[in-house]
């Protein structure tokens, strides 16, 4: 019955995540309603949203660590996993909390997994643990105990518990979110290499959107359990569905503008309390969309500080140096407008500067929040 | 340090040295009795004179010889440790569920197993003993260990269940993606990190089986399995005379394996109390 399965969906061979919904009865809370996920083999999938959002949840039903309310919603290389065990599932987790287990070493917690199943000679284990312990570079700390290592330390140690057991899939839950900022940076960039080497489908699930466009090669962002939008890091960010995706990414925030549309004849123009531009021709879907109420969103670097007439005035109200670049906050009638420049600003707080803005690169939203494009 | 010394007036120091000392002779002196006592012989115990006028071991060869005193302490070990093994092997898993697993009524049955410690168990002496006669555990350790669990198993359960709750719930969870089942997970990880507490709670259990005498005295008889506190109280009610010297002989040889139990486990006493919550 199994193997038939296994042969029917036998190009399957990544994670597919169907219909998933998973309520709380005690909490009455949905979790997640209705996700539906298609994660192909090999890829890092990043699970991204607020706090609350059913990211985990959603990593955690398919880790098998809880139960989904329909009995079809986790598939993984072709095989329906809901309702199996954790441990027959072939899937690594990792806590963010590390959850070593602190009565024995690192070599053991490493090993945990490979001791468990029998079916390992003691070569093989003492091989795969050396391996991951060369490849996470913790090969001096094998005989510490969890309690005497560093956060970084630990995660790594967690990381090679889940690596020894070549599973199906890696499962992380916000692994890094405990760790200093820069190390979380490194970290970043470290698994990501390992994803690549070892070629394991990964899904990562975080609230940090730098970490998730940094290592995602799709991000899938999430809200109040629904899934908002699955899709490249680059069209994530470029390309929000929905409100929600534009204003969840980018740091600083997106500026948003609550605006109407007006057809002039020769040209449709986008007007609020404080501008009014006409809209470029690559944005036909506003001009379709035809009068009436909708949002602006642009993000700060698509806005600019220009010396000649602008489409908006306003007054410095703040310089925020950000390492390499520099956030400006800028006061516009009462409406507050973040512009982000290369460099150092070359305004000073209380001066009044002429803007322009990028429309090529401005979202439009209707009044339900969704993309116009 | 040394300028809050000086702060202190001389007198202050006295004062509170002098009722420092007391309390410690309060708590000290009548130990030096029994002990001086146990050294006495027979005629010389109800003397003024605090030294005895020669050491006398007479006391130590009877208890052991005529009373056969061994034989008590080997029934009170029995009952002491049978009582806390299976304790600690009902606690375990109880404590657990407590712990870890949502049910109705979870925390009514909780409170209702750890409220009977409250409980006068005087009161349960005497049906008890009817029951125990009826279904044939009167006079075995059987008998004497179920009793026990009376107040062993909701102490235990109690502590462990303090120890489990605050334990990170992602352990077991690690555990069961890493090949274990829900049991194993329990008995692999869970028991092994609990290890001070259950060395603690053995340590009570054992403690509390090895000196009852309510239970003890009731539930055993003659040729029974008495243990060492039925022995001592024995040897105050019967006879001519009360074997003063025999009494502090018992009294101090009933004390060491307690005291011994204590040193191995203190470490994990301090753990268990410093971290419960």
């Amino acid at each position: 019955m199994e193997d038939n399965q296994i042969q029917q969906n036998k190009n399957a061979s990544g994670i597919q995540i169907n219909r998933l919904r998973k309520t709380f009865l005690s909490a009455g809370v949905i979790a997640c309603d209705d996700v539906d996920l298609n994660i192909q083999q090999g890829e890092l999938l990043v699970l991204l949203g607020p706090s609350g959002c059913g990211k985990t949840t959603t990593l955690r039903c398919v880790a098998g660590l809880e139960t989904p309310d329909n009995d079809d919603a986790i598939i993984v290389r072709g095989r329906n996993l809901t309702g199996v065990a954790p441990k027959d599932r072939n899937l690594a987790f990792v806590f963010q909390t590390t959850a070593l287990f602190p009565h024995i070493n690192v070599r053991k917690n490493i090993s945990f997994g490979l001791n468990m199943k029998k079916t390992f000679g003691r070569e093989e284990i003492g091989h795969r643990v050396n391996r991951a312990a060369e490849m996470l570079k913790i090969g001096d700390l094998l005989d510490r105990y969890p309690r005497e290592l560093s956060g970084g330390q630990g995660q790594r140690v967690a990381l090679g518990r889940a690596m020894v057991m070549e599973p199906d899939a890696f499962l992380l839950d916000e692994p890094f979110a405990s760790l200093d900022a820069r190390l979380r940076v490194e970290m970043r960039t470290e698994i990501k290499l390992i994803q690549r080497q070892l070629n394991t489908t990964m899904v990562f699930v975080t609230h940090d959107q730098e970490e998730a466009l940094t290592i995602g090669d799709k991000i899938a962002v999430m809200n109040e359990g629904v899934v908002q939008q699955v899709d490249t890091p680059h069209n994530i960010y470029h390309r929000p569905k929905n409100r929600f995706v534009g204003n969840f990414i980018g740091s600083p925030p997106i500026n948003e503008f609550d605006c109407h549309i007006e057809d002039k004849g020769d040209s449709t123009q986008v007007s609020s309390s404080i501008f009014s531009v006409p809209i470029p021709a690559s944005h036909g879907e506003v001009a379709r969309h035809g009068p009436g109420k909708i949002c602006l969103g642009i993000r700060p670097e698509f806005v600019s500080i220009v010396d000649g007439p602008g489409d908006l005035t306003g007054t410095v109200k703040l310089n925020e140096l950000m390492g390499s670049r520099t956030m400006i906050l800028i006061d516009c009638q009462g409406h507050e407008l973040r512009v982000l420049i290369q460099g150092v600003s070359g305004v000073n707080e209380g001066d009044s500067v002429q803007l322009r803005l990028d429309l090529e690169r401005a979202f439009f939203f209707d009044s339900e929040g969704n993309s116009l494009a | 340090m040394t300028g809050h010394y000086t702060r202190i007036g001389l007198t202050e120091r006295i004062v509170s040295f002098a009722v420092l000392f007391l309390i410690l002779a309060l708590i000290l002196i009548p130990y030096a009795y029994i002990i001086v006592t146990a050294f006495k012989e027979p005629g010389e115990v109800f003397e003024t004179s605090w030294m005895p006028e020669q050491l006398s071991f007479q006391a130590w060869a009877d208890v052991f010889t005529i009373f056969e005193f061994h034989k008590y302490l080997l029934n009170s070990l029995i009952a002491g440790l049978g009582s806390a093994i299976l304790a600690v092997i009902i606690s375990l898993p109880g404590a657990y569920i407590f712990a870890r697993k949502n049910f109705k009524f979870r925390e009514t049955f909780f409170y209702l197993i750890v409220g009977t410690l409250v409980f006068p168990f005087i009161l349960l002496i005497v049906p008890i003993t009817i029951t125990w006669i009826k279904i044939g555990l009167f006079n075995t350790f059987t008998g004497l260990w179920l009793a026990f669990q009376i107040f062993a198993v909701p102490y235990c359960v109690w502590i462990l269940r303090g120890f489990f709750a605050q334990l990170s719930p992602h352990l077991e969870e690690a555990a069961m993606v890493y090949g274990c089942t829900q049991f194993q997970a329990f008995y692999k990880v869970m028991v092994p990190l609990a290890k001070p507490v259950v060395i603690s709670v053995l340590f009570l259990s054992f403690l509390y089986g090895w000196s009852d005498f309510l239970f003890s005295n009731m539930l055993t008889t003659g040729g029974g399995p008495q243990t060492a506190s039925i022995a001592i109280y024995i040897a105050t009610a019967g006879g001519e005379r009360i074997e003063w010297e025999m009494l502090a002989v018992m009294t101090l040889v009933a004390g060491v394996p307690p005291t011994v139990v204590y040193m191995m486990a203190q470490k994990y006493l301090s753990q268990t109390f410093a971290t419960a919550t």
